[in-house]
């Protein structure tokens, strides 16, 4: 048991600020996939013009396999944008752009579900149509697919590990660090499985309960 | 900007190198297959242990739905090149290495397992029992009633799900570049070393890969509903 001792216990605080960078870039990409994915959605159905647009971002972001997007980000995107500047924004842009093709067609799916009567009843109401939307049909939606929202995050979580790849020092980072320092990866490699096994258990064990708990306080039938 | 998006969608880059490039394609469909294969008949395995009678059994078949499950990709894919082998070996006493071929294999089959097992486990268990009941009362014995009456209705129940995961899957085949199986992904950065210009290499590659994804999994999709409603009312 010497080996864990010194290559996982004693590397404690590498493994630790590999699991900051984690939280950081799956928080801040899960933040930017629902806001993009919401305004993709919205643009898809509500702005006819621009519909054709919305329908290939959300195919292109959907079909295309995140370690592909995340290189083409990293590589293309600094050439033909300017932008990003770092390697964590080139992170979590990338993972932003995969889910908010999937939250997109989520959130579409609740628009549609809420029934037209009631958006009626509050324009009849005198309501304006984005006060309709904040106050209706938008709170409901956002109950229905809390479950989907906390599967899309611990997907972000798993994805995450590639952001390693282009050199965000990530827990994945961090540990394939200590393997190259030690020439040994039984005991650090196990270590890093088991804890983003945990962590992703932990998180979609506390999100479904989260939801449950959300949708029962606010009146949806759980599923 | 505009020259260089004219130099991500110029094709005569992508076009140069397009023997080697389709090389590594087929060996994302040679991954992808092994492991789809794989995945399967682990993930129909572990779905039976999960509706046994007996609650160990059960229990074994939970594990490892929730470790394969929840564990990412690429960490899987990096355990099983590097510390599988390394264990095995300790087990039989001989220094191992698996090709990286086989270790893309079993890690995206694992991995891929746990999403069809419950799959697998939900098409089971929305069979009637009656149905089973019915097939121990004509006599038959457990495995002919698992081959003729339960399987049978759980593929086409399942389909639209496993569809999805296939899809999945065959993206998670990308990552595999990473342990050095020479698939897309491994060319196109090798070609991009010896070029320097990566603006048309990663941009047909994304392009390539959404080509083929978008329309395998439109067709499949069509076509997999077509089947369901002609075979199952």
């Amino acid at each position: 048991m010497g080996n864990w001792e010194r290559m996982v216990w004693n590397q404690r605080h590498l493994l630790l600020d590999g699991l900051v960078v984690t939280v950081e870039i799956c928080l801040i990409a899960f933040a930017a996939a629902i806001v993009g994915g919401l305004v993709l959605c919205l643009v898809r159905l509500y702005v006819r013009p621009l519909r054709p647009v919305a329908i290939a971002l959300i195919e292109f972001f959907r079909a295309t396999p995140i370690f592909v997007q995340l290189l083409w980000v990293n590589y293309v995107w600094p050439e033909l944008f300017g932008w990003p500047d770092t390697f964590f924004t080139a992170g979590w842009v990338a993972l932003a752009l995969q889910s908010s093709g999937y939250l997109a067609e989520t959130f579409r799916a609740g628009i549609e579900a809420v029934p037209r009567g009631q958006r009626e009843a509050g324009l009849s109401a005198g309501m304006s149509h984005p006060l309709v939307f904040r106050r209706i049909v938008l709170p409901q939606v956002l109950l229905m697919v809390a479950p989907s929202l906390v599967n899309q995050f611990t997907v972000i979580v798993k994805s995450s590990t590639l952001v390693s790849v282009i050199t965000v020092q990530d827990l994945m980072f961090q540990s394939q660090k200590i393997v190259h320092t030690w020439l040994d990866p039984i005991e650090i490699l196990t270590a890093t499985a088991a804890i983003y096994i945990l962590v992703v258990f932990a998180v979609s064990a506390l999100g479904k309960a989260l939801a449950d708990v959300l949708r029962r306080r606010y009146g949806l039938a759980t599923s | 900007m505009s020259g260089a998006l004219a130099e991500a969608l110029n094709p005569a880059l992508f076009w140069e190198y397009r023997e080697i490039l389709l090389k590594g394609l087929a060996f994302n469909f040679y991954v992808f297959a092994c492991a789809a294969a794989a995945a399967l008949a682990l993930g129909l395995g572990a779905a039976l242990l999960r509706v046994n009678r007996w609650r160990p059994v059960r229990w074994a078949g939970t594990l490892h739905v929730e470790i394969f499950r929840n564990a990412p990709d690429y960490v899987m894919v990096v355990w099983v090149h590097f510390v599988l082998p390394l264990l095995l070996g300790l087990a039989i006493g001989q220094r191992l290495e698996f090709p990286p071929f086989l270790s893309a294999v079993i890690a995206l089959g694992l991995v891929y397992s746990g999403y069809f097992a419950e799959t697998f486990r939900a098409g089971i268990q929305s069979i009637p029992f009656g149905q089973i009941e019915a097939g121990r009362a004509c006599g038959m014995p457990e495995r002919l009633i698992l081959w003729r009456i339960i399987l049978p209705q759980v593929v086409r129940r399942m389909l639209p799900e496993a569809v999805n995961q296939f899809v999945s899957l065959f993206k998670a085949t990308t990552i595999v570049s990473l342990i050095a199986v020479p698939d897309l992904m491994y060319q196109v950065s090798m070609v991009t070393q010896q070029e320097m210009r990566p603006l048309p290499l990663y941009t047909g590659a994304a392009l390539t890969y959404f080509a083929i994804i978008f329309l395998a999994s439109s067709l499949v999709r069509a076509g997999a509903e077509r089947w369901r409603q002609k075979v199952y009312a």
